[in-house]
């Protein structure tokens, strides 16, 4: 896992330790809706009634959700911010399959 | 939104249906002018309704057996799956909790490290945990009785502990020291739009992480 994402810091405590932020460009925020094909969706299904870990939708919550923080990081990129700060994750069930996922935080700069 | 989709939806299976049959009864009339009985061409109108058929029939012979045979594993098994999972969470920690020397998840800012902080950065980690159907059964008799579901209790705890232990080894796999400002969110899988849908729960466990100057 990258923790330095094309040279942007990701955190979710509001500050970064040994850095003093000198500008606040906003709340940047990400999102995705992302879907396992339907057989993937039966097997679930199946392992449900028999109880346990569901590793499809594991995996899947896993990819969207690098999916949303790279597209948070774009937007703060885009505002040219070198850091985020004090980032948050909502998780949203939109229909059976699919789940939406969003990452928000503040756009910082850094020194 | 979700509403229209599924008119959406709808509506573009049934005209497909009816044009689909429509034009079989068309080519079934046209032909019986000419051929009095032709069982190929009776296939061939229906072929495609019968092929529109075939996976939903499929699914429900597989469900029939399958789903049941699941349930049994489920009574069997499914509290002797997560007391095994439990045992397992409870070694990788004591794993873990040697490779860092303290348990390294703290709810803490960080502004109590005396030392200095060199390098930080996000760490997540998921889990994704259903109850098997037999125990959501024992809680929904629980809960005509009230008072503690203990099931639901243990599913649950159960869950965090891994995703918990999964943050522990995120962190370490990144080579971090600590994990400041820990946050577990529980999501529920099941839309209510659909609350026959998957019952399972998500746990999403994140921090940051930080390597002490």
């Amino acid at each position: 896992m990258q923790h330095i994402r094309d040279g942007i810091m990701v955190v979710n405590t509001e500050t970064i330790a040994g850095k003093v932020i000198t500008q606040n460009l906003g709340v940047v925020g990400g999102s995705t809706v992302r879907a396992k094909h339907i057989g993937k969706d039966i097997g679930a299904l199946f392992k449900n009634i028999g109880g346990g870990e569901l590793r499809a939708y594991t995996e899947l919550l896993e990819e969207s959700r690098n999916e949303a923080i790279a597209r948070m990081v774009a937007d703060a990129q885009a505002r040219g911010a070198n850091a985020i700060v004090n980032v948050r994750f909502a998780t949203s069930a939109v229909t059976a399959g699919a789940s939406e996922l969003f990452a928000y935080g503040t756009a910082v700069l850094v020194e | 939104m979700r509403s229209i989709d599924a008119k959406v939806g709808t509506i573009t299976a049934s005209v497909m249906m009816a044009v689909l049959m429509f034009s079989g009864f068309a080519l079934a009339q046209a032909e019986e002018v000419k051929s009095e009985d032709s069982p190929a061409i009776a296939l061939l109108c229906l072929g495609p309704i019968l092929l529109f058929s075939l996976p939903f029939v499929v699914f429900g012979i597989v469900w029939t057996i399958v789903g049941p045979i699941m349930f049994l594993y489920g009574v069997l098994f499914s509290e002797r799956n997560m007391r095994k999972r439990m045992d397992s969470v409870v070694l990788r920690e004591s794993a873990s909790i040697e490779h860092f020397g303290k348990d390294p998840l703290s709810t803490l800012k960080g502004t109590n490290i005396v030392g200095g902080i060199s390098d930080s950065g996000l760490v997540y980690a998921s889990f994704v945990y259903s109850p098997s159907h037999w125990q959501l059964l024992i809680a929904w008799i629980n809960q005509l009785f009230g008072g503690r579901v203990d099931v639901m209790h243990r599913v649950i705890s159960v869950g965090r502990a891994e995703a918990k232990q999964r943050l522990r080894e995120q962190a370490r796999a990144a080579g971090w020291q600590d994990v400041l400002n820990v946050r577990i969110d529980t999501a529920e899988m099941t839309p209510p739009s659909n609350p026959k849908g998957t019952k399972a729960v998500e746990i999403f466990a994140y921090g940051t992480g930080i390597k002490f100057g």
